[in-house]
C-alpha cells in the first residue's frame, strides 16, 4: 500500500516530466545540431538551467547530504567549488563561445580538434569524455537505485531498482535531446527546490527545533565532526582545498558543459550567468543540514550505505505520499541530469571519432550513431555499477580526476599563441597514467593532496617540457582572438 | 588600472577566500547563526561572489 502510493506519485511525475521534454521539443526538426547543443540559440532562462544541472543533480541530493552524515566537514568542499567554478567560467566560457560560433563547434572535443589542428587530439579528447562520464553517469544510476528501492520500500531487489532507472533514463535520452533536457530542467528544480527545503528545514526542525538544533547535536555527540580539521586528519584542510582546486578547474571541462556554453545565445548571457549562478549553491548548505540531521537520528550507515540515510529517515518518519514526493524529485534530479551526460558522451564518440574518421558520413547516420552510443554509455554506467561499490561522491571525484586533465588545453588554446598538439595531448596522457598509477596503488592521496591535483600538475610540467621542446609552429591559421573577458 | 586588471582582482578575492581563507578558519566557534565559524565563512563568500563578479562585470562593460 504505501509502496504503491510512493512509487505511484514517482510515476506520475517522471511520465510528467518526459511529456513536459517532449513538448519542449515539439516542431524542432532533430538534425545534430539541434539535437547536441539546442541549435545555438539557448536564451539565458534555459542557458541557466543548464548550466546550473549539476547544482541540482542525484550527487546534490543524495551524494551531499550521504558525505555530511559520513564524513562531516569535508562536504563543505562541494560549496566552494561550484562557487569557484563560477569565477572561472565569467573569463573562460565568453571565449570559448565566441571561438564555438565562429568555427561552428558542436561538441568539446571539436575545440581541441581545431585549436591544435589535430583530429587525433580531438579523438582522444572524446574518448577520455566519454570514459570519464561513466562514472558520472553510473552515479545518477545508483541514486535512482536507491530512490527506487527505498520508496519501493523493498519490493524491488537492488538489480531489478537500477534496471528501471537505466530503462527511464534511455527512453528519455532518445525522444528529447538537448533542448528537452532543458525544459525537464524546470520541473526537476522546482520539485528538487521544494525536496531540499523539505529535508534541510522541515525535517531537522519537527526532529531539533530548529537546524540549528540539529547540529548541536551533533557537535555533543561527535566532537569535530562540523569543522574540517587539520591535514593530518583523513579529508583534512589540505584534501578540501585541493579538491576544491581540482573540481573547479574541472568543473566546465565536461563535454556537457562545453555544449551548455556553446548553446547559450550570447557572450553576455554566459557572463551574466557567471555572476549570479553562485546564488544557486547556497540550497547545498540545506542538504548538510539533512545529512547531519540523519546522523544524528538514523546512526550507523556505514560507506556507501550513507547515501541512503536522508531517504530512509523520510522513509521511517513521514507518511507514504510525502516519501513519494521526495523520491520524485530525487528521481528527476538523477533522471535529466543522467541524459544530458549520456547524450554529451555519446555526441563526442560520434562526432569526433565516428564521423571525423568516415565511419558515419552523413547526418542521418551520425544520429544514429549517436543514439546507439547512448545504449552503450547506459550498459557501461550499468557495468560500472556492478563492479564499483563506492560512495555518489566517490563516483564522482573519478570522473572529475579525468576530465580535469582537460583544463590545460582548454586555457591555452584560447591564446592566439598555442602549444602544438602533441604538447597538449602528451600532458593528458601523463596525466592519466598518472591517475591510473594512484588508481592502482589505491591512493586518494598524498600528504593530504587529492591525486587528482598531482596528475594535473603532472599533466602540466609534461605539456610545458614538450612545448619548450618542440620546433617552432610553421604558419598556422589563425585570426587572433583576445582572452579577455570584454565585448561581445 | 585597466578594465581587465579591476575584473582579476574582483574575482581573486573571493576565490582565494573559499580555499586559502578556509584554513585559516577552520574552526566551530565563534557559531554564528547556529554554523560553525568555518561553514559560516564559507556560506558568507558563496553569497558575496555575485556582488564581486558583478563590479567585474561592469568594470568590463563600462
Amino acid at each position: 500500500m504505501n509502496a504503491g502510493i510512493a512509487l505511484g506519485i514517482v510515476a506520475v511525475v517522471v511520465l510528467g516530466t518526459i511529456a513536459l521534454g517532449l513538448r519542449g521539443v515539439r516542431g524542432v526538426a532533430m538534425d545534430p545540431q539541434e539535437y547536441i547543443v539546442g541549435g545555438r540559440r539557448i536564451g539565458a532562462f534555459l542557458l541557466w538551467l543548464l548550466l546550473a544541472g549539476e547544482i541540482y543533480t542525484t550527487f546534490t541530493f543524495l551524494g551531499a547530504a550521504g558525505w555530511a552524515y559520513g564524513k562531516g566537514a569535508p562536504a563543505y568542499y562541494i560549496l566552494c567549488y561550484g562557487t569557484i567554478a563560477y569565477i572561472i567560467s565569467f573569463f573562460i566560457a565568453p571565449p570559448i563561445h565566441r571561438i564555438a560560433r565562429e568555427r561552428g563547434y558542436l561538441t568539446g572535443p571539436d575545440f581541441f580538434a581545431d585549436r591544435y589542428g589535430s583530429k587525433l587530439l580531438g579523438a582522444i579528447v572524446a574518448l577520455l569524455g566519454f570514459l570519464m562520464l561513466v562514472p558520472y553517469v553510473t552515479l545518477q544510476l545508483t541514486g535512482m537505485q536507491i530512490l527506487l528501492q527505498i520508496a519501493g520500500f523493498g519490493t524491488f531487489n537492488p538489480l531489478v531498482a537500477v534496471a528501471i532507472g537505466f530503462f527511464i533514463i534511455a527512453i528519455f535520452t532518445f525522444v528529447a535531446g538537448l533542448r528537452g533536457a532543458a525544459w525537464a530542467s524546470v520541473a526537476k528544480d522546482g520539485l528538487v527546490l521544494l525536496g531540499v527545503i523539505f529535508a534541510g528545514i522541515v525535517l531537522p526542525s519537527q526532529f531539533f527545533g530548529s537546524p540549528a538544533g540539529a547540529l548541536d547535536a551533533v557537535i555533543r555527540d561527535h566532537p569535530g565532526w562540523l569543522v574540517i580539521g587539520p591535514p593530518s586528519s583523513p579529508s583534512g584542510i589540505v584534501w578540501v582545498i585541493s579538491t576544491t582546486v581540482l573540481t573547479a578547474c574541472g568543473f566546465f571541462m565536461w563535454p556537457q558543459s562545453m555544449a551548455a556554453i556553446y548553446s547559450a545565445r550570447n557572450e553576455d548571457a554566459l557572463r551574466r550567468n557567471a555572476v549570479f549562478l553562485p546564488f544557486y549553491q547556497v540550497m547545498l548548505l540545506l542538504v548538510f543540514f539533512a545529512g547531519f540531521a540523519s546522523l544524528e537520528i538514523l546512526p550507523g550507515l556505514k560507506g556507501p550505505a550513507a547515501d541512503q540515510s536522508f531517504m530512509l529517515v523520510v522513509q521511517k518518519s513521514y507518511p507514504a505520499w510525502v516519501l513519494g514526493i521526495i523520491a520524485a524529485a530525487g528521481t528527476l534530479a538523477a533522471l535529466v541530469p543522467a541524459s544530458g551526460q549520456l547524450l554529451a558522451a555519446a555526441s563526442i564518440v560520434g562526432k569526433n571519432v565516428l564521423a571525423d574518421y568516415g565511419i558515419a558520413r552523413d547526418a542521418a547516420a551520425q544520429t544514429r550513431a549517436t543514439r546507439i552510443l547512448v545504449l552503450v554509455v547506459a550498459l557501461l554506467a550499468f557495468a560500472f555499477w556492478a563492479l564499483a561499490k563506492t560512495t555518489l561522491v566517490g563516483l564522482l571525484l573519478i570522473g572529475y580526476n579525468g576530465i580535469t586533465q582537460l583544463f590545460p588545453g582548454v586555457v591555452l588554446g584560447l591564446s592566439p599563441r598555442r602549444p602544438p598538439a602533441a604538447a597538449v595531448g602528451a600532458g593528458i596522457i601523463t596525466g592519466l597514467v598518472v591517475l591510473i598509477g594512484f588508481a592502482v596503488t589505491g591512493q586518494g592521496q598524498v600528504m593530504g593532496i587529492n591525486t587528482g591535483l598531482i596528475a594535473l600538475a603532472a599533466n602540466a610540467a609534461v605539456l610545458g617540457i614538450v612545448w619548450t621542446v618542440s620546433p617552432k609552429r610553421h604558419g598556422r591559421t589563425d585570426t587572433p582572438l583576445s582572452t579577455v573577458a570584454s565585448g561581445s | 588600472m585597466s578594465p581587465r586588471a579591476v575584473a582579476v582582482v574582483c574575482a581573486v578575492i573571493p576565490a582565494l577566500a573559499l580555499t586559502l581563507g578556509v584554513a585559516l578558519v577552520d574552526r566551530l566557534e565563534p557559531r554564528i547563526l547556529g554554523l560553525p565559524f568555518v561553514l559560516a565563512w564559507i556560506v558568507a563568500w558563496v553569497l558575496l561572489t555575485p556582488a564581486f563578479m558583478w563590479a567585474a562585470y561592469r568594470s568590463t562593460r563600462a
